[in-house]
């Protein structure tokens, strides 16, 4: 009897030690990032994983499961004005995710309804053009992914102090200082491109010369990630950057001046692309003119992705962009609301960037793309 | 004649047995035969029932969305009709008439695109050139049917209308469209067959547009990464071309020993395949189930037959059974009334002098085995027979002997009367018969002698009681017989009429 009774008290020990590790696992979930914070190392890079964690990696690149957090909204109508810098796949993606939270916020009886407008090609002039006309509108809350922090920077401040409320978003935060209500997007845009500008320099064993495709000029985004560029390829002595060329966002450019720095400088070993476009321009002229040159470049374009898949791209940031537009709505339904930054939402919610490589191709491929012609 | 009788009862049970068992034994194998020609045609019909079926079914499917499809562009033309009778000066206005589109047409994701490519929905405005592939076409001159699958939302088809003569707000609007999520579509087209069959739409590189799974080796993937190398490549190329030229065909395979065999047909304009597939052996199992049925009947009309041919086996047994005895029993009667016929005398109805023959031989057994205490003999005779024969005819004297006859049965009432020659009777007595004697014969002998002063029937009667040292029954008889002859003379002597 005795023995029996001593096995039934180390079982009920062991359920008691089990339940406090599962309540404790459960609590540190809980108080994991801020609520407005998606879960994921900021800058978290996929160093070639070979397990099969790399799947893992791949699959939280890019959130696309996403719940409206706990704030009650005091209105059941928003209206808001969003505005980007130019026409292109990757804002695309970032409104596909607005469009989520946009249904969710409807299931539950509330109506957003907002425009979202960019012009062909970047062009800070037309940003402001837009922001000037959106002013003088009703909207709740005006959004902008700065073109030009310069320029627009200054602009927001007095939108703000016209009583505004105003954010920024996507890839693009305005300048230090500025009285924009907040920003949802990317806070990283340096250590990425300090990030891709590592696995550059690793994979051409710290010895070479690289061109840097920033993107438009101005632009935050492209321009951080220029400037993590440039550092990290300064630290090493046998790395030497031959040309740093805008593209403006625009493939076809990207690709004419791939092709132009080839010609002058034959003997290329590297490209750091800046932006999402011109890792497809500089591969096509790789491409074409059979260059070994390695290219590393942002995000997730799908022919960018198959020349991943291919190896003519060493590897892509990926930038979650889904998460970035579900954030945008729900951070200007609470500005809208009169909340201020650090009440409800972060002055900065910050969104992760995942570095992906040829193994990893094929699956983000079907994730965002499926297996279709 | 019993010998006779059970011979053919044997005879009976057995044909009835051998009967049955070769009517069983004719039925299993028409049974079995039967079976075996189902199933030798099961499999023959196997791949033709299979062939039609999935056609038939991938046919009706390829139908539903193009109906599907038809009457989203018929509604689309309903609501831009709609939209140009609307006043619509601003764009909350516009908002609001492509709700009640929505509502009232029940279109999912419609839209306006305006000339500088810029989407209107119920809740959003955006620049859409990037977004929507069909707005890289400057014009929009004809209908357009697309696959969309956009950054990991779900799989879309896009069908876009050219307006032409719509403005809106005094803008030129290009063209409208709606976008029908593809598993809405599979919704629609789904069955309930308890998983037998499996469906799923590709693309024209055999990806699978509908998520669903095309059986467990194709399950979701691509449907030419999947069969390479279970097919031989040139099928595996003819079937690659088919998708490409948007052709229909249809392919098996077999993986582990299970067969699998799928029915594509395209899907006109969208550049779809619409595949159907069903496992061989789901087909072979239902035929085979239906086979089954028929030989669970077979074996049970066998067995009923078995038992409806033992059970009337065994009427006709007892029928026959019960025949036979009463005809044996109508036999029986037949010989005891012939042999009661040998034995009875046809004028007195008593025993004759060959049942009296009979009865002495039993006795004498039984008088030699000492088993016989009682027993008496009685010797009568007509007294006056011949000279009423020859006086009044054989008429009166065959009547005087019924009358003696009946006077010696009415006395003696327990015991057994025999005629034994024309006027002569003996009579057996045992038991109470024997017991009474003496006063039966005194009665009958003062009736006589009453009798003969009315002229009446006069019998002499002598007896004689069986004693020990009698060996037969003839002892005693002449005993009696020699008693009858005294007492015929006494009787004589009183003026009894003389025998001669």
């Amino acid at each position: 009897m005795k023995k029996y009774a001593k096995i039934l008290l180390i079982l009920i020990t062991a359920l008691a030690v089990l339940s406090c590790f599962t309540a404790c696992s459960s609590a540190a979930s809980a108080a994991g990032p801020d609520e407005n914070t998606p879960p994921g190392k900021p800058g978290a890079a996929a160093e070639e994983p070979e397990s099969s964690g790399a799947d893992d990696s791949v699959r939280s690149a890019v959130d696309f499961d996403h719940e409206l957090d706990s704030y009650k909204p005091l209105k059941d109508r928003y209206n808001f004005y969003f505005t980007y810098k130019t026409v292109h796949p990757w804002w695309d993606a970032v409104a596909l995710g607005m469009e989520e939270a946009q249904r969710q916020y409807l299931s539950e009886g509330i109506t957003v309804t907002y425009e979202y407008m960019a012009p062909e090609g970047a062009s800070a002039e037309d940003q402001t053009e837009r922001l000037l006309t959106a002013a003088q509108k009703d909207y709740d809350v005006i959004g902008v992914d700065v073109a030009d922090e310069e320029i627009i920077s200054p602009l927001l401040d007095r939108l703000v102090e016209a009583g505004k409320k105003v954010m920024t978003f996507s890839s693009s935060d305005a300048a230090e200082g500025c009285k924009r209500l907040a920003y949802v997007g990317n806070t990283h845009n340096y250590q990425d491109g300090a990030d891709l500008t590592e696995a550059l320099c690793e994979k051409l064993g710290y010895r070479g010369k690289v061109a840097i495709l920033v993107g438009s000029a101005g632009a935050p985004c492209h321009e951080d990630r220029a400037r993590g560029a440039r550092d990290t390829i300064a630290k090493y002595p046998d790395m030497e950057i031959v040309a740093v060329e805008y593209d403006m966002d625009s493939v076809d450019l990207a690709y004419e001046l791939t092709m132009q720095i080839l010609k002058d400088c034959p003997e290329l070993d590297g490209i750091v692309c800046c932006n999402m476009s011109n890792p497809v321009g500089a591969a096509r002229a790789i491409t074409e003119k059979k260059s070994s040159a390695v290219i590393v470049g942002m995000d997730h374009d799908e022919e960018a992705l198959r020349y991943l898949d291919d190896g003519v791209i060493y590897c892509l940031g990926v930038q979650d962009c889904f998460s970035i537009g579900f954030d945008t709505i729900q951070v200007a339904v609470k500005i809208a609301d009169g909340n201020l930054a650090g009440t409800v939402f972060p002055e900065k919610t910050n969104e992760i960037t995942t570095v992906i490589y040829q193994k990893d191709a094929a699956l983000m491929l079907a994730l965002l793309y499926g297996d279709i012609i | 004649m019993t010998q006779k009788r059970q011979i053919t009862n044997r005879s009976f049970v057995l044909t009835a047995i051998l009967g049955s068992m070769l009517i069983l034994a004719m039925m299993t194998a028409n049974t079995i035969w039967v079976s075996r020609q189902a199933g030798a045609a099961t499999n023959e019909a196997v791949s033709v029932v299979s062939s039609f079926y999935l056609e038939a079914m991938a046919d009706s499917r390829a139908k539903t969305i193009t109906n599907l499809i038809n009457s989203n562009f018929e509604e689309m033309e309903k609501a831009v009709a709609f939209i140009e009778e609307e006043k619509i000066d601003s764009q909350g206005e516009l908002r609001n008439a492509i709700g009640k589109i929505k509502s009232l047409l029940g279109l999912s994701r419609f839209a306006l695109v305006d000339k500088d490519n810029i989407v209107y929905t119920q809740y959003t405005t955006y620049t859409g050139r990037s977004r929507h592939a069909f707005l890289s076409e400057e014009t929009i001159k004809d209908r357009i049917i697309r696959t969309v699958s956009l950054y990991g939302s779900s799989r879309q088809l896009c069908l876009v209308i050219p307006t032409p003569e719509l403005s809106i707000m005094g803008k030129p609007f290009k063209a409208c469209f709606v976008q029908l999520d593809i598993k809405e579509i599979v919704d629609l087209l789904a069955f309930d067959d308890q998983g037998r069959t499996h469906f799923a739409l590709y693309s024209k590189n055999g990806g699978n547009l509908s998520g669903t799974e095309l059986g467990p080796i194709i399950s979701d993937r691509n449907l030419f990464d999947a069969i390479q190398g279970i097919v031989p490549e040139n099928v595996w190329k003819e079937n690659r071309a088919n998708f490409e030229n948007e052709a229909e065909g249809s392919l098996s395979f077999s993986v582990g020993g299970t067969e699998e065999t799928l029915r594509y047909v395209p899907i006109p304009g969208t550049g779809w395949e619409i595949a159907i597939l069903i496992r061989e052996s789901v087909i072979q199992d239902q035929i085979r189930d239906i086979s089954e049925r028929h030989l669970e009947f077979s074996r049970n009309q066998v067995v009923f037959t078995l038992v409806s041919v033992l059970l009337l086996a065994i009427v006709l047994l007892l029928e026959i059974r019960k025949f036979s005895k009463d005809k044996l029993e109508e036999e029986k009667e037949t010989s005891r009334t012939f042999r009661n016929m040998a034995n009875t005398d046809s004028l007195t109805g008593v025993r004759n002098k060959h049942a009296y023959s009979e009865m002495e031989a039993a006795l004498n057994q039984q008088i030699q085995a000492g088993e016989i205490e009682k027993l008496a003999v009685v010797v009568g005779d007509i007294n006056g027979l011949k000279r009423v024969n020859d006086t009044q005819g054989h008429a009166a004297g065959d009547q005087l002997i019924k009358d003696a006859c009946a006077l010696i049965c009415e006395y003696f009432t327990h015991g057994a009367v025999f005629r034994v020659g024309g006027d002569e009777f003996v009579v057996l007595l045992q038991g109470k018969g024997y017991d009474t004697m003496t006063e039966v014969i005194s009665s009958l002998n003062a009736r006589v002698e009453e009798n003969m002063k009315e002229n009446g029937v006069v019998v002499s009667v002598g007896y004689s009681a069986l004693t020990p040292e009698d060996r037969q029954l003839r002892d005693v008889f002449e005993r009696a017989d020699q008693m009858m002859y005294e007492r015929k003379k006494e009787l004589k002597a009183m003026g009894a009429p003389a025998r001669r």
